[in-house]
């Protein structure tokens, strides 16, 4: 580019890394280092604690128990799913593409919530089984741990998995046969080995998921203890005292996280195989007693996944006395005691929700183009930094944030503006995926042809290249707003009395059994992720999934 | 019209040189092609020239202005892309208005002038079209026309018919010469279409590792190449190492020995132990009975005869294995293979070359 033009993208360059680096490399690193600091009282660093107290090993023991076994249960049912649309045609298979919007639309904090609504101590199945002398076991603990992570997270590895099984070139299959091996074999020496890459990476992501995973962590966990509550109970106990044991604890799970994330890289890494888009192959049409099988099995898991949503719209419009939920009979004064009595949550998850979406776009957008466009010594590092969100959970970033502005010249900590920051950083990452893939296609030379007629470089972005990105701006800012609207493990570290949004009042009247209520919330907060959804793909004809 | 200067330009990436110090003069309103291979630093030394890449050293002038420096948008360019580059949220009749527009001139001269340069190109019934429904040689008049209507000082096109096919290509390619001619801008024009480049250009640059191997017409490019590079990157040449017996004498011709026979080539401005290689096209060659031992030919053998309508090309093996491709005109040629042949070499259009 032209002389002048450079140090505008150094400029802004240099002023995305900064922010980054106070508002997320800072805040990690007063963790690590808080983490090896001496107690007051106890004059022992975290570590030496972590290590001395049985409870923090047996947490951090359940925590990759659940791990694995969530993980495999979601691998086995995601992928079988996967193969299973991806290969045959069968009844009622439509149903199976709403999925993907399922995790979208429904907050883990809501599943967690409607499943105890089902199954939980006074669930409708659980008395329902129970009237007739039917006692079943527990639900808090392991199994519904399992269970309701398992629900939550397998559609990731559908998704994963049928794009790689659509991409896959069935002509690979047709030539092992014809060089003579059996359709099932083929399948397995052939398919799965191409696929393996996509199945992994999306595994270790549930992977990493689960090992962050606070709500329903805590809803359901009970006696299990696992690393993400104890690290928030321990924040909660500890805060404004001893911050050191919190951080040790943070500090683990990224530790656990970054170790995933390097064996992904390995493992996808040294296994990638170059495919050329080939011809995938076409659905077989099955009949009879398969087919009938199929669509069963299929329509269950779909059935499991929608559950949550319809006990919420029954749960909040049935009639409530405290805890106690009358099931059957019908009521509007869950519903109208949220609207005029204590709605403000709703209107915090819309203010902050809105401002972090606006913020968070805006920020991705141009951290994009700099990546992307403009890359210069600085834009390695803001790539790099902008996707580092994804491999933190919630809790940890939420505790970094606090211990970092709870004092000092940016004393944040009890205002709103903490929650929008925890939100903007959160979802950042979805932001910056999405408008660098609309980037990649845009070339370079439009911007080029726009400069060769006179329109100086930053004149340029503003005319030629964010029109053209408009409509995955579009279609970003409706992603983020849904992922940030149903924010819960980060805010409700950061929020402070009076700044309950939406997710972080459900959790809190779930916690205190007030399950009518929480269901009215959360009928609400479903709104409000779906409205735009809606809009966006109806009247705007905007394809939210193209760039996933 | 606008003369352009380059003088020991380069042009680096970290150790790398693209460019290495190049010189080259364009004169006002020539059609001037940068032509070569890929990696040659064709398209680099148009992207400098252009603003868009710049340069580690030397100097670049527009008409004795010194250009090296300023910024792209700044040096009164007008840019023609190989993907056409139209803004596809903007209509054909936008994206023409685009430049005048940033040049806030009043709309009714836009209006004018837009319509006037997509009627010059042919395009004056599809204004209101958005790029997308447009085919590709439609999309590159209009990107030319675009280029055209901001009335740069010079014009730019890096690869403009390599998207297109090949009947499109003669054509887009005809309507840039004319045009070219009827504004009398001056042109650069990149390309590593060597027929491409001797239709349209006035002088030629062939491009080589960053460097000018050869610059002149299109006919002295073809007709006189002074390196075995460029001999063989234009049309089709037998590159032959020969023994000097004698250098160039009064009337430009040099004695050379190949197998047992001495051979007049033309000297080619070539000193004395400067080359040990003549170039000869296969059409400059002719086959004769090998009992006719005529001036200037080398006895071989047919080794594979291939007819291609209306011409017959041969490959002849010669004694020391060399072998030369000979194109014979007509459409029944009579030789046979493994039939021993006399080649005969034209002492005009054989060439003394650099290696």
């Amino acid at each position: 580019m032209s002389r002048r033009a450079p140090t505008v993208w150094i400029v802004l360059s240099a002023l995305a890394l900064a922010l980054l680096v106070v508002f997320l490399v800072w805040p990690l690193f007063n963790l690590l280092a808080s983490s090896f600091a001496t107690g007051k009282g106890t004059g022992q660093t975290g570590w030496a604690r972590f290590f001395s107290d049985a409870k923090y090993l047996t947490a951090v023991g359940n925590t990759l128990i659940l791990g694995v076994i969530v993980t495999a249960s979601s691998t086995v049912i995601g992928v079988t799913l996967a193969y299973v649309t991806a290969r045959f045609n069968f009844p009622l298979k439509a149903l199976v593409a709403i999925l993907p919007l399922t995790t979208l639309i429904v907050p883990e904090v809501i599943a967690a919530q409607t499943w105890l609504m089902l199954l939980g101590n006074n669930g409708i199945v659980t008395r329902s089984l129970g009237n007739y002398g039917i006692d079943l076991p527990s639900f808090y603990g392991w199994p519904g741990l399992i269970i309701v992570m398992t629900f939550i997270y397998y559609t990731y590895v559908y998704i994963g998995t049928l794009a790689a099984i659509k991409g896959f070139d069935a002509q690979l299959e047709e030539a092992a046969q014809s060089l003579g091996t059996s359709p099932g074999r083929s399948v397995l020496h052939v398919m799965i080995p191409v696929v393996m890459p996509a199945i992994l990476a999306s595994s270790l992501l549930v992977f990493t998921l689960v090992v962050g995973n606070f709500a329903v962590a805590t809803l359901l966990g009970h006696k299990v203890l696992l690393l993400s509550v104890l690290t928030y109970i321990t924040f909660n106990s500890e805060m404004g005292s001893d911050p050191i044991m919190q951080s040790t604890l943070a500090s683990v799970s990224i530790f656990i996280v970054a170790v995933t994330l390097f064996v992904q890289r390995w493992v996808v890494g040294r296994k990638r195989h170059e495919i050329t888009q080939g011809r995938g192959a076409a659905p077989t049409r099955l009949t009879g007693l398969r087919s009938a099988l199929l669509a069963g099995a299929a329509s269950l898991v779909v059935l499991i996944s929608v559950l949550p949503l319809l006990t919420l719209v029954v749960g909040a419009f049935t009639l409530t006395r405290g805890p106690v939920m009358y099931w059957g009979q019908f009521s509007f004064a869950s519903i109208e005691r949220m609207l005029i009595s204590a709605p403000d949550p709703l209107l915090n998850s819309l203010r902050f929700a809105a401002t972090a979406t606006a913020i968070g776009i805006g920020f991705s957008v141009i951290v994009s183009y700099l990546v992307v466009k403009k890359k210069n010594f600085l834009t390695p590092a803001i790539d790099y930094l902008a996707m580092l969100p994804l491999a933190i959970s919630g809790t940890v970033l939420g505790i970094g944030l606090v211990i970092t502005f709870n004092t000092g010249f940016l004393a944040m900590t009890g205002t709103a503006s903490i929650i929008v920051a925890a939100y903007v950083i959160r979802r950042m990452p979805f932001g910056v995926r999405n408008a660098s893939s609309t980037l990649y296609n845009i070339p370079s030379s439009i911007e080029e042809a726009s400069i060769s007629l006179g329109v100086p470089p930053v004149a340029t972005f503003f005319k030629v290249v964010l029109p053209v990105m408009a409509p995955a701006i579009a279609a970003a800012a409706v992603i983020t707003w849904t992922t940030t609207v149903a924010e819960l493990s980060a805010s409700v570290v950061v929020y402070s009395a009076g700044l309950e949004t939406a997710p972080i009042q459900i959790f809190r009247l779930i916690d205190t059994g007030l399950t009518g209520r929480a269901s009215a919330y959360g009928l609400a907060l479903v709104v409000m992720i779906i409205a735009p959804i809606v809009v966006a793909t109806r009247f705007f004809k905007i394809d939210l999934f193209q760039s996933r | 019209m606008t003369r352009i200067d380059i003088e020991r330009l380069t042009v680096s990436y970290g150790a790398a040189a693209v460019i290495d110090g190049l010189s080259v003069e364009i004169p006002a309103g020539c059609f001037f092609t940068l032509l070569g291979p890929s990696g040659c630093g064709k398209t680099t030394l148009l992207r400098t020239i252009a603003g868009f890449a710049q340069a580690t050293g030397g100097v670049l002038r527009f008409d004795g202005a010194d250009m090296t420096h300023v910024p792209a948008h700044e040096r009164g360019i007008g840019m023609v892309f190989q993907d056409y580059a139209l803004f596809p949220d903007k209509t054909v009749f936008d994206n023409v208005a685009y430049g005048l527009r940033a040049r806030k001139i009043d709309k009714k001269t836009i209006a004018t002038k837009v319509g006037a340069y997509l009627e010059r190109v042919g395009m004056g019934a599809y204004a209101a079209r958005y790029p997308a429904a447009l085919s590709g040689g439609q999309r590159q008049r209009v990107a030319l026309a675009r280029a055209l209507v901001v009335e740069p000082r010079v014009l730019l096109m890096d690869e403009p018919l390599s998207n297109l096919d090949a009947k499109l290509r003669i054509q887009i390619r005809e309507s840039i010469a004319d045009l070219q001619r009827e504004v009398g801008i001056t042109t650069v024009f990149v390309t590593h279409d060597q027929e491409e480049a001797l239709a349209v250009s006035d002088r030629i640059a062939l491009m080589n590792r960053g460097r000018i191997e050869q610059l002149g017409a299109p006919e002295e490019i073809y007709g006189r190449p002074l390196t075995a590079y460029v001999a063989d990157f234009i049309g089709a040449a037998n590159l032959i190492d020969v023994t000097l017996v004698e250098a160039a004498n009064a009337q430009g011709q040099a004695r050379v020995r190949l197998q047992d026979v001495e051979l007049l080539v033309a000297a080619n401005g070539q000193g004395v132990g400067n080359s040990t290689c003549i170039a000869a096209r296969p059409e400059d060659l002719r086959l004769a009975e090998a009992e006719a031992r005529a001036a200037n030919g080398v006895r071989g053998v047919v080794e594979r005869r291939r007819y291609l309508g209306n011409r017959v090309t041969y490959r002849v093996k010669l004694a020391n294995g060399q072998p030369i491709t000979v194109d014979e005109p007509g459409r029944s040629g009579g030789r046979r293979e493994g039939q021993t042949v006399t080649v005969m070499f034209d002492p005009a259009a054989t060439m003394l070359v650099a290696r």
